[in-house]
């Protein structure tokens, strides 16, 4: 893709034999055509009010941290060690996102962690009928990847399907995917560091531009590596820091008798709205769902 | 002939020719004449942009600093600031605000201005935000011409005075696997997109603020070699020590004033975060710091 903008005009006009007005012209209407265009603001925070939508998570402790919930067109991360309850969060996600409000969700699982008996026995747990509960599993569409490049696929297919679905949205059907997506084994597939960085913020652009254009609210998880002060701190390293619009760093408290109480805590690392709270406050227990259910399940 | 023709000859001149205008050469002069009435950003926070001020228009300045230090939020800050009109202590100038990372927070920049707005009718808001203009974009090839088309924007807004990109550093590894082997060839679409930025700053003597992300590792950063410096600068020299540059050599040239921000840990009072700026100027090396805290109403220098 030769850029049109670097084209020396009165050079080219020579060797073309146009007039210059007519490359011109071309430049202008290449230039109309490629380039982004500046909105207005006040325009902007018109959209930003119509579009924006916040999904309960379900639990109201997390919601709180969250600022009342999942935005949608944010990116939202899950970091944690293993069996933090990484996992656990995602899938009561989805099940509260298509139980409750009655969404579309679609879980892309590149760990192999989601397992199709536990997602129904939490349904359970929220409906009764027989029905309902095929709706609702109706609503939760799996997706699985085993690298990286299978990520970006998928990606590109729910951006293309969704712009199909465009009328059937204007309707009144509204939908929002959040997404479980276990980042970190997949980008450890490639060797080389720079291509990995590449590759990583790859998929960190196509994340972010489908929650901002299709409106929808993204949930990635992340794992978390030993820092130089012995304390932990997410994983991907510092260009990935910058991606997620807010981060919650999920831990197990420290075993206090048998494993049947162990409490999980969730602490708000990074949000832009919360400023007061960042890092040191907004410490809360997930007693009820999240906290019991990972619980059950090992 | 009028102040229009004059204003559209001269953009379909610059933007045609890119430079080759010598025979539009005294219309040009006349609009640069009325472009030199661009008000002056000296004003805007002082406490922030220290001594000289950004007095001077066509100035770059970066805010580098690991994620979570403040930096979109000084951003806030400073749009805020620039979008207010007079009465309410603003500059009344427009902004343009180039977001390469997906990152703008509409809501949060409302929730700031409301704040400075005590009795601001939703229509004032809006007013204010009339004056901001937001783009986004998704590769360095897109920021390129994005910059290009951009001179018929600046062209037709005289009150347009700041630009803002959040942040110029966003297609760095993106740029280095497309760029094959050699750096040059790398850098290739950056250092264009920084070409082009300068030619607008000094052409139309707009301020520009970048933010920088800090991707690269530091080894031995914090511990800063005390060599006979007296111990009320160490914590700033360790600060500056973070800074390493890696983005290439035209930004470094370009940049004038270069704020490195840092968290601080020392503070538990108040469940509240510290926030420290160190300034640096490429040239002298000069250091002045300042400090600010985040409140739901925006930055709050200490």
């Amino acid at each position: 893709f030769q850029l049109p903008a670097r084209v020396h005009v009165p050079g080219l006009s020579s060797a073309l034999g146009r007039s210059p007005n007519t490359l011109v012209a071309v430049r202008r209407v290449l230039l109309a055509q490629y380039s982004p265009f500046p909105s207005n603001g006040a325009d902007v925070y018109e959209e930003v009010l119509g579009s924006t939508a916040i999904l309960s998570t379900g639990n109201k402790n997390l919601d709180k941290l969250l600022d009342s919930g999942l935005y949608t067109g944010e990116l939202t991360e899950f970091v944690g060690a293993p069996g933090s309850g990484k996992t656990q969060v995602c899938l009561s996600l989805a099940v509260n996102i298509s139980c409750e409000l009655k969404q579309k969700v679609v879980y892309v699982d590149s760990t192999g962690g989601l397992s199709a008996s536990r997602l129904l026995e939490l349904i359970q747990s929220q409906v009764d009928s027989a029905e309902q509960q095929t709706d609702a599993l109706q609503r939760i569409e799996v997706v699985r990847v085993f690298d990286v490049y299978g990520m970006l696929d998928v990606l590109q297919d729910l951006r293309t399907s969704f712009t199909q679905q465009v009328g059937e949205r204007e309707r009144g059907v509204k939908m929002y995917f959040p997404l479980g997506v276990g980042v970190w084994p997949i980008v450890l597939g490639s060797q080389v560091k720079g291509e990995r960085m590449a590759i990583m913020m790859q998929l960190a652009r196509a994340l972010k531009t489908m929650a901002r254009e299709l409106g929808v609210a993204v949930v990635v998880t992340n794992g978390v590596v030993q820092d130089m002060g012995g304390g932990v701190k997410p994983a991907l390293g510092r260009s990935w820091s910058y991606v997620p619009n807010a981060r919650v760093l999920l831990q197990r408290e420290a075993e206090m008798g048998s494993l049947q109480e162990t409490k999980r805590s969730a602490t708000v690392l990074k949000s832009s709205r919360q400023v007061t709270e960042l890092h040191i406050t907004g410490s809360g227990t997930l007693e009820n769902q999240t906290a019991t259910d990972a619980l059950d399940n090992t | 002939m009028g102040g229009d023709g004059v204003q559209g000859a001269a953009c379909e001149l610059h933007g045609g020719y890119s430079g080759d205008n010598r025979g539009g050469g005294d219309r040009f002069k006349g609009l640069l004449a009325r472009l030199k009435g661009r008000s002056s950003l000296k004003n805007l926070e002082p406490r922030l942009f220290t001594e000289e001020g950004l007095a001077s228009h066509g100035d770059a300045v970066e805010f580098y600093g690991p994620e979570g230090t403040g930096k979109s939020e000084m951003l806030y800050h400073l749009v805020v600031s620039c979008i207010l009109p007079e009465l309410a202590g603003g500059l009344q100038v427009e902004v343009l605000f180039i977001d390469t990372d997906y990152h703008f927070d509409m809501l949060r920049l409302v929730t700031i201005l409301e704040r400075r707005l005590p009795q601001g009718t939703e229509d004032t808001v809006k007013g204010c935000l009339s004056r901001l203009y937001l783009v986004q974009c998704g590769g360095s090839t897109q920021l390129l011409l994005l910059l290009h088309s951009l001179e018929a924007l600046v062209c037709s807004h005289p009150a347009l005075c700041l630009l803002i990109v959040d942040s110029i550093s966003a297609f760095y590894w993106m740029d280095r696997l497309s760029g094959g082997e050699s750096i040059n060839q790398q850098e290739a679409s950056l250092c264009r997109c920084i070409e082009h930025l300068e030619k607008l700053l000094s052409e139309y003597h707009l301020v520009l603020v970048a933010t920088t992300q800090a991707l690269m590792h530091v080894p031995g950063s914090g511990v800063y070699k005390s060599d006979g410096v007296s111990a009320a600068w160490l914590p700033l020299l360790s600060t500056a020590a973070q800074y390493k540059p890696y983005l290439c050599k035209s930004w470094q040239r370009l940049v004038k004033h270069r704020l490195v921000f840092s968290k601080c840990n020392n503070n538990a009072r108040d469940n509240k975060l510290d926030f420290t700026i160190v300034s640096l100027h490429p040239k002298s090396s000069v250091v002045s710091k300042c400090a600010f805290t985040v409140t739901d109403g925006g930055i709050q220098f200490l």
